[in-house]
């Protein structure tokens, strides 16, 4: 990666350049270690950062520790000492590269880590029903040369659009926009989904019941490879590690289907100016926010440090006053804005640049079994279901906004007055089947009666019309 | 495709019931009021707030009837307007309305089916009526004139449009059948409630010609 700053540019003639590394996928061997390729990465080694994280090799010293002159052709305060072991005939050493990609590569970067009481050990979990069917990640999440994977999602735009048509939930399992020498490639099983009105496939995405974990009265919390480094040599191991992840939340998607989502909710200071708010510069918080915010109780769990309105109105006093930032000075957190009007601190709640951000989740896939209303239709269709009315967790350093929730329902596009009355009906729904069915019952018994009286009635007739002596 | 569908059926319907009261109506001599089944009909829903001459068991089958034929007019309505005007599947409150209307619908309309079949029941009048109408035997059509055929054979047919209309819906609530069948028993709810809805209608305008008449 090329940098465009001068001092960087400078600074890559000690370092190198951080390429992408093959080996992060390709190397198949057991002994790839990305932990330590992160662990490279913090040191600035990016030249050496591939050959440590392979199974042969280790590197010592530290970019980041020599001066801007260093030569690493010159010097060896960084060195690169290889396992003699694996050099064979000639020297020669056996790569373990493959185009056949295991899904324990994927995971380095694509797993989580679920903090919630109930939550299984690894070892009593059921992974994806794809990875237990013996599919690998990469069958679905294809790529070309060009290595731009699919996601896999309805309408992605990517450059092969047959390829990301045929790999989504619907290309696989029901040949929708599939080129027909894809369809059934895989031995996708063609879903019948006995007792689901149609309409449940324009509402909602496949992944609203087939993906995540089942929904529970609360949000959970979870921890991911990507926000959390889990996996690498200096991850917070604790459960209050930031950022607070909660899921599954089912909201409604650009496409208009409810989708499982993980969500963040922003807390950061911000300058607004109109509709629009612009993070102000983490040093500049420090400075200037750094004091009045020290004297907060310091938690050691990694997670949020408390703070009070009062101290959100003391670091926006002074963000005013110092005069450094264009626009007027702001806090985003859980949902709500905080500014200086009139001298007075005031809250916004729902404000839109407060939102939360989300993105879909996809994985772990259940099977139809164990999918979302496979059991009955009052896992959603209830007041207490989690999937309509479940609780989402607001959270913020904030001490007045701890135990906010908000409700699912918020984030359907669905009045919640009418999801709660169309759940009660389903209390109703047992007694409407039971004199649906007897209606048609009677309605049959008469027309059975009736039909074959009208029968008779006409052998009557005609034995009349043919003998009318007898 | 529905959509046009419908719309051929309410127009074919209307055009039944205006050229059978051109063709069929008799004529009035002038100064008499000429007859009019807007105001039969509401001579008909009326009669319950007249002082009733029938029996328990008869007022029992006029409420259930009036109540089937509330009942059906919300059913029609929250039904159609999606389809016809919005041009929308059936959902939201309109569906919450259709599914409750249309389960007490499907009561009173079996409690109709017990009460009113003896009295639908054909006769050998009818019989002769239809053989004297292929057969052209004036003797026949001269006796029977004024036969309630269409009426009874109309409310047969009601019953039998029910059956379909019914249970494509419940049964597609049971976990049976899979999204192939849903599809297809949505149409099948559908133009059975179009055909069911065309026979209402006819049966409800021969029923304000009887009680006139």
């Amino acid at each position: 990666m090329k940098s465009q700053n001068p001092d960087e540019i400078m600074r890559q003639f000690v370092s190198g350049e951080l390429e992408i590394n093959c080996l992060a996928c390709h190397n198949t061997h057991p002994g790839q270690d990305q932990a330590e390729y992160a662990a490279q990465i913090e040191k600035q080694n990016f030249r050496w950062a591939a050959t440590a994280s392979c199974e042969f090799a280790a590197v010592k010293g530290a970019a980041a520790k020599q001066g801007d002159t260093y030569d690493p052709l010159m010097s060896d305060a960084i060195s690169v000492e290889y396992q003699k072991s694996a050099f064979g005939y000639r020297d020669k050493v056996l790569f373990h590269i493959s185009k056949d990609i295991p899904p324990k590569r994927c995971y380095f970067c694509h797993s989580n880590f679920d903090i919630n009481p109930g939550h299984k050990q690894e070892w009593m979990q059921n992974q994806d029903v794809h990875l237990n069917s013996g599919l690998r990640c990469v069958d679905c999440h294809r790529n070309g040369i060009e290595h731009k994977t699919i996601r896999g999602y309805e309408g992605e735009p990517v450059t092969n659009q047959a390829l990301s048509n045929a790999y989504t939930c619907r290309g696989c399992h029901l040949g929708d926009g599939a080129a027909s020498e894809i369809i059934g490639g895989l031995g996708a099983p063609r879903p019948e989904h006995p007792g689901i009105p149609e309409i449940h496939f324009e509402k909602l995405s496949c992944t609203a019941c087939h993906s995540g974990v089942m929904p529970a009265k609360t949000t959970y919390r979870t921890k991911t490879a990507r926000a959390h480094g889990l996996g690498t040599h200096d991850a917070d191991k604790s459960p209050e590690a930031l950022p607070h992840i909660v899921y599954p939340v089912f909201a409604q998607a650009s496409d208009g289907k409810i989708t499982p989502y993980k969500l963040v909710w922003p807390s950061f200071w911000a300058t607004l100016d109109g509709q629009n708010v612009e993070p102000i510069e983490i040093r500049q918080v420090r400075r200037i926010a750094g004091k009045i915010l020290q004297s907060a109780d310091s938690e050691e769990t990694g997670g949020w440090t408390e703070i009070t309105e009062k101290q959100i109105a003391k670091v926006l006093k002074a963000f005013d006053e110092e005069n450094s930032i264009e626009g007027k000075a702001v806090y985003i957190t859980g949902g709500s804005l905080y500014q200086i009007v009139d001298s007075k601190l005031t809250e916004t709640e729902n404000h839109p640049v407060a939102k939360p951000n989300m993105w879909p989740i996809a994985h772990d896939v259940r099977p139809a079994e164990q999918a979302l209303g496979n059991s009955y239709c009052e896992e959603c269709h209830s007041t207490d279901s989690p999937f309509v009315f479940g609780n989402i967790v607001v959270d913020s350093p904030v001490a007045k906004q701890r135990n906010k929730t908000k409700i699912m329902v918020e984030f359907q596009d669905q009045s919640p007055l009418y999801m709660r009355l169309f759940a009660m009906s389903f209390v109703f729904r047992p007694w409407l089947k039971i004199v649906a069915l007897l209606s048609c019952a009677a309605i049959a018994a008469v027309l059975a009666y009736y039909g074959l009286k009208a029968i008779g009635c006409i052998i009557d007739f005609v034995t009349e019309k043919v003998n009318p002596n007898k | 495709m529905f959509r046009y569908i419908t719309i051929a059926g309410l127009v074919l319907v209307i055009a039944i019931i205006a050229t059978h009261r051109i063709v069929a109506s008799p004529r009035k001599p002038k100064g008499k009021q000429s007859y009019n089944p807007l105001r039969a009909l509401v001579y008909l829903l009326t009669l319950l707030l007249l002082p009733q001459r029938l029996g328990f068991f008869g007022r029992i089958r006029k409420l259930l009837y009036l109540l089937a034929l509330l009942c059906f007019i919300i059913l029609a309505v929250t039904g159609f307007y999606p389809a016809l005007v919005l041009n929308q599947r059936l959902s939201g409150y309109l569906l919450m309305i259709h599914v409750t209307a249309g389960g007490v619908f499907a009561a009173c309309l079996a409690l109709l089916a017990l009460m009113w079949a003896d009295l639908c029941r054909f006769d050998k009048f009818d019989l002769k009526w239809i053989t004297g109408l292929f057969c052209h035997t004036e003797e026949y059509q001269a006796k029977n004139t004024h036969t309630r055929l269409f009426p009874k054979l109309i409310f047969w047919l009601i019953l039998i449009a029910a059956l379909p209309l019914i249970l494509s819906v419940v049964l597609s609530m049971f976990p049976m059948f899979g999204t192939e069948w849903q599809i297809l028993s949505a149409g099948i709810h559908r133009y059975s409630a179009l055909a069911f809805a065309v026979l209402a209608v006819l049966h409800i305008y021969m029923l304000a010609i009887l009680s006139r008449e």
